[in-house]
């Protein structure tokens, strides 16, 4: 149970979880059986892999989901968890990795919603933004109070979803995965805040999934593993690989890759491409950019910076203002998404059940959605249901897809098995050019790999891929070529090497240096 | 466009304007609190229904118009508590649970006054009560501005008086917050500690209640009957205000009004000797239109 | 392949107990309320099947639904709240006699043309919004419910000064001519031939929308419209298409009720099988192939409702208001998506992790 070290700080602990079990109505086990301790005051790291059950685990602390089994020990008192103001009561909060802000309220709005200072009937607005601006100088982040959230950048919201957690008298405070959208300076920036937080008495729980933040922040760590709990230790007593075998359980085969400079026909080539909209992150200007057929160019930048608009210029979404492209020597500056298609583009969009497939339509029906004509598949009008079915098992064995059926439901499967199966469908395409948009975000460490061996393979085989994503560790293990965005521009070509680190990236991400 | 500005300026014919803009604006304002909320009422045209049936039933009962509009105001509140607990309770689907309410109410109501009256078409039988009209004191005597600003139905004044009391209700106080909170974003809502169920039944017996106000309003206003699938698709035309008003109280006050200059200035016109079912559908068509101008010009302006 | 059999009936026995605790909730104190409870459920339960003209009645009852429902099918299923099926099925009715009144064609081919006729015609309310949609962005849900009411009475316009029958007493049309009326399956009944068109129309529904492209596309378009975009389907095109289609068969449904069980032309208000159809749809969990069954089962409601209006005095608007029940109770995701239930259903089919 728990391995804590006996001069931590205060060992009084003050959150126990006693023997948590959750599981979701579709069958899933998140949870199963979870113990253990935090000591007061401190900063300690919940850790694991993507489904490992840590966002459970910290929702059902923040009260918005109930455990199935099991209870929360508060300074020693069992707690009734599992209703929406249970946080607020006893003064918990949480950073949520896909922020909680309404974008449509100002940031006062947004902070005070659900304790709102009254005037009789009314809210007292002026002293709402009071308490906002003492808020903001007492924790030193700085925030425009009547600014609608929706104007806000990236990196500015999570302060004001920070200082949203901390309004309500907080003594524990959860960050769940809050560097995902930050770069390497602000990183480092939170890091100290959330130290000096500590320091004046705060309990800090951080959940992540990069073990050397945890390194870096915390002094102790819980990990668990498919939902279960692997360990509790003080991050000094333990190595590295120690804390890996833990996460992962057993060594997982990292792609490797070798970067070269590829000497392939141009694919793709973006001349002074500029787009005209009101959405910053579709924003690009001037920006021009060739992609040769078997490379893997890497799209690094601050979210928001105009990898969207580069993404959605590519496949038909968005007319560029001005500027031309073209693929394989075709001008695709007018095309649609179905020109870029049938030319031959494949593309593994970010949101996989918005985007990537249809949630509530079965496997099979996924696997040949978009293969229109195709005389394998049918005769006329009407689908050939004996290949199509064979061809649905092909993909899913070649792609080693877990599944219960072919008849089932998407949604039946986990993350990172819907997405094989869709990375499945694009890649029997045979693309010229492929698109993989933040394609292994929340995905076990296992399919992830995977997945990276098929875009290398899809890479090999001569298409050209652009690779978007948050993950720099991803992005600097599989590019041939990093392209870092800022504000709508390019403001770096690097080719991959050693030399090239996510702390190398940090200044351009952060448009304080600009290569071209 | 000058039968447009007679209309206003004559107060006949202004006293007729706001006697059709009434109803619309009550049930508007009723999907307006509902689908800010993140609830759509799409049962508003139910509700009315229930609400004028309530009204004639109680007031012939006990003899006051009075407690015949509370009774009407109470049980539409009624069903719209009903409903978010089919909704969020049972989880059953918004529109189709709307447009069960339409159904059961259409159904409901005929039973129920074939019960009373034994009668499925009118409630003539029932004598019930009519609410009053009222003059304000001392507005009334002035000459132009008196005939044309007092003297109406009271439940025109409370409709009118509604629009600024919704407006503040949604902007200014902590509940209007939650509940915008609640419409625009539920899950974040959440975190901020707010039940979304209990807003969102809030908001859905208030749209009751307004829904109820609308439909006594049909059977108890000017007339003293109620009959069967009397509010014609009122409640429907409610809905269409509501988007026209883009979610905004006074923007609900102005589609309304829109709507009941175009039905009024078909009235007039069938004295013209046009065909009375031509008349009929002015007031059907000119949402549809209006609306459709209205969203195209929106979505325009947003494409840059 | 047993065991899913096996899962879908316990799906299937959900839907059953749960339409049953509805019916028994409501009937049950109906029931009580008069002098004889037992007579009453009786009749409403067994009385529809009773008598041949009663069973041809569930068939008559359940085929201008079972239309109306494979309309309302295709259009939600390609992701469209269009509500117009019930001015499609009044216009369609309209039309359809209108067209036999005064086109006057004989022979074997007036009843199918005047189908055509008031398909066409009825189209038009599922179009209009649509369209307007589609193009505009105009919230089809709300222009569709208002422009019901606005072709109603320009419906009622059209009848009162073109197809009024002036001899006649009250308002209607002219007697329909006996080329253009539909053939009587069943002596003894009103069975006519719109009974069969509605079964194929449903068969060839489900087809078209399990077995072949352009019904994956609008399942697609219907359930994922991202997802769709992103595969570069043209969206306005199927969408629209749907549309067209599921207004055409809303009026023909229409067309069909007015040609095989009236002598004239005489709704002055609309009818509601258009509102009923949306509950067949939902039932039928908008799947062609069960619409029948769906349809089959409210007509059966219908029927017992009638027999409880005309022999005992119990009025059949109670109907009205257990099929509303149902609507709602079948939706209910505390029952359809109960973590138990589904559990249940997972070891059937054996998908429990072990």
């Amino acid at each position: 149970m728990s391995v804590i070290g006996p001069d931590m700080a205060d060992t009084s602990s003050v959150i126990a979880f006693d023997g948590i079990s959750k599981t979701y109505p579709n069958g899933t086990v998140a949870l199963s059986t979870v113990s253990f301790e935090i000591p007061k005051g401190t900063i300690h790291a919940i850790c694991g892999e993507n489904g490992a059950g840590k966002s459970t685990l910290m929702k059902i602390l923040f009260g918005l989901e109930a455990p199935s089994a099991g209870r929360i020990l508060l300074d020693g008192a069992p707690v009734e968890a599992g209703a929406p103001a249970f946080a607020a009561t006893h003064g918990i909060g949480m950073v949520h990795q896909h922020f909680s802000l309404i974008p449509a309220l100002t940031v006062t709005e947004n902070i005070i919603l659900g304790h709102e200072p009254r005037k009789g009937v009314l809210i007292d607005r002026a002293e709402a933004r009071r308490q906002v601006t003492e808020l903001s100088a007492r924790y030193d982040l700085q925030v425009e109070p009547d600014a609608p959230v929706s104007t806000l950048s990236v990196a500015a919201q999570q302060k004001v979803e920070i200082l949203k957690a901390l309004a309500r008298d907080t003594r524990i405070l959860i960050l769940d995965e809050p560097t995902a959208v930050l770069s390497p300076p602000e990183i480092e920036e939170l890091f100290n805040r959330l130290r000096g937080l500590r320091d004046a008495g705060m309990t800090i729980l951080f959940i992540s999934h990069k073990l050397n933040e945890v390194r870096a922040l915390a002094q102790s760590v819980t990990v668990l593993r498919g939902g279960r709990l692997t360990g509790t230790v003080a991050l000094r007593d333990v190595p590295d690989d120690k804390i890996m075998e833990m996460v992962m359980g057993h060594a997982v085969e990292v792609a490797r890759r070798e970067h070269g400079a590829a000497n392939g026909e141009t694919v793709l080539s973006l001349k002074s491409v500029s787009t005209r909209t009101r959405e910053p992150a579709d924003l690009l200007h001037e920006v021009s950019v060739d992609i040769r057929a078997g490379e893997i160019v890497g799209i690094a930048g601050v979210d928001g910076s105009g990898q969207r608009g580069l993404v959605s210029v590519m496949s038909g979404f968005l007319r560029p203002g001005s500027g031309s492209i073209a693929f394989n020597g075709q001008d695709m500056t007018r095309a649609d998404s179905h020109a870029w298609r049938h030319a031959g583009l494949a593309y593994l969009p970010a949101d996989r059940f918005a985007q990537g497939g249809a949630p509530a339509l079965s496997l099979a029906d996924n696997a040949i959605a978009g293969t229109d004509g195709n005389k394998d598949l049918q005769t006329g009008p009407f689908l050939r249901r004996g290949r199509i079915a064979a061809r649905v098992r092909g993909m899913i064995k070649e792609f080693n897809v877990r599944s219960f059926g072919i008849y089932e439901r998407l949604d039946s499967l986990s993350g990172g098995n819907a997405q094989k199966l869709i990375a499945a469908r694009e890649l029997a395409t045979k693309p010229k050019l492929l698109i993989a948009d933040q394609p292994t975000r929340g995905i076990d460490v296992a399919a992830a790999a995977f997945l990276h061996r098929r875009l290398d393979e899809a890479a090999r085989n001569g298409a050209a891929v652009l690779l978007v994503s948050a993950d720099l560790d991803e992005l600097l293990r599989l590019s041939d070529r990093v392209l870092v965005f800022f504000a709508g521009r390019i403001v770096a070509d690097l080719p991959n090497g050693p030399s090239l680190t996510p702390a190398a990236l940090g200044p351009y991400m952060l448009g304080l240096e600009n290569a071209r | 466009m000058d039968a447009f500005f007679a209309t206003i300026a004559d107060p006949a014919l202004f006293a007729t304007v706001l006697r059709v803009m009434t109803p619309l604006l009550l049930a508007g304002l009723g999907v307006l609190i509902s689908d800010r909320a993140g609830v759509l009422n799409i049962g508003m045209e139910g509700m009315m229904l229930v609400g004028a049936l309530t009204g004639v039933l109680v007031s012939a009962y006990t003899g006051n118009a009075w407690l015949g509009f509370l009774a009407a105001l109470i049980v539409c509140g009624f069903v719209g508590w009903v409903m978010a607990l089919v909704v969020n309770g049972l989880g059953a689907h918004l529109i189709i649970t709307g447009i069960a309410l339409n159904m059961a109410a259409a159904a409901g109501t005929t039973l129920v006054l074939f019960f009373a009256t034994g009668d499925k078409g009118m409630s003539g039988a029932l004598k019930s009560e009519v609410l009053p009209n009222v003059g304000i004191p001392f507005i009334a005597d002035i000459p132009v501005l008196g005939p044309l600003v007092s003297g109406h139905h009271i439940l025109t004044y409370l409709a009118l008086l509604s629009v600024p009391l919704v407006s503040i209700l949604m902007l200014r106080t902590p509940f209007g917050l939650r509940l915008r909170a609640v419409g625009m974003d539920p899950k974040s809502a959440a975190t901020a500690g707010i039940s979304v169920k209990r807003v969102q039944a809030a908001a859905l017996v208030l749209s009751g209640v307004f829904g109820g106000a609308a439909g006594a309003y049909l059977s108890m206003g000017y007339v003293s009957w109620f009959a069967s699938n009397m509010t014609a698709g009122r409640g429907f035309i409610a809905i269409a205000v509501e988007v026209m008003g883009m979610g905004s109280a006074w923007g609900a006050l102005a589609a309304s009004l829109i709507l009941a200059v175009a039905e009024t200035a078909a009235i007039t016109m069938q004295s013209l000797g046009l065909p009375h079912e031509l008349m009929q559908m002015i007031p059907y068509v000119v949402p549809i239109v209006v609306l459709t101008v209205y969203v195209s010009r929106r979505r325009a302006r947003q494409l840059v | 392949m047993m065991r899913s059999i096996l899962a879908s009936l316990v799906q299937l026995a959900t839907t059953v107990l749960v339409i049953a605790a509805v019916i028994l909730v409501i009937l049950v104190p109906l029931s009580l309320s008069q002098p004889d409870p037992g007579a009453v459920l009786f009749a409403f339960l067994l009385g529809p099947f009773d008598s041949v003209r009663h069973i041809g009645n569930i068939a008559e009852a359940a085929t201008p639904i079972a239309l109306t429902g494979l309309a309302s099918t295709v259009i939600f299923r390609a992701g469209m709240f269009n509500l117009g099926t019930e001015g499609g099925f009044f216009l369609g009715g309209l039309g359809a006699a209108a067209f036999a009144v005064m086109v006057g064609i004989q022979g074997p081919l007036a009843a199918p043309l005047a189908i055509l006729a008031g398909a066409c015609i009825g189209s038009v309310a599922c179009i209009v919004p649509g369209y307007l949609r589609v193009r505009h962005g105009a919230p089809e849900m709300v222009t569709s419910l208002v422009f019901n009411f606005a072709l109603l009475f320009a419906g009622l316009l059209f009848l009162s000064y073109v197809l009024r029958d002036p001899t006649a007493g009250a308002l209607t049309s002219p007697k329909i001519p006996a080329d253009a009326r539909l053939d009587r399956l069943l002596q003894g009944t009103r069975l006519n031939s719109g009974a069969i068109i509605a079964v194929v129309a449903c068969i060839l529904g489900g087809i078209w929308l399990f077995a072949t492209r352009s019904g994956l596309n609008t399942r697609i378009v219907g359930s994922s419209p991202g997802f769709a975009a992103h595969l570069g389907l043209p969206i306005t095109r199927i969408t629209m298409a749907t549309q067209v289609v599921g207004g055409l068969i809303a009026g023909m449904a229409g067309a069909v009720e007015v040609l095989g069980l009236y002598t004239r032309f005489t709704w002055v208000s609309l009818p509601g099988l258009g509102w009923t159809g949306i509950i067949v749809a939902i039932l039928a969990r908008e799947n062609p192939f069960l619409i029948i069954p769906a349809a089959l089962f409210l007509g059966y409601l219908q029927v017992g409702g009638d027999i409880l209006g005309r022999s005992m005095d119990v009025p059949s608007e109670i109907v009205g208001i257990l099929t509303a029940a149902i609507m709602v109770a079948v939706t209910a995701k505390i029952i359809f998506e109960n973590p138990r239930l589904l559990r249940a259903i997972r070891s059937i089919k054996q998908q429990e992790a072990k």
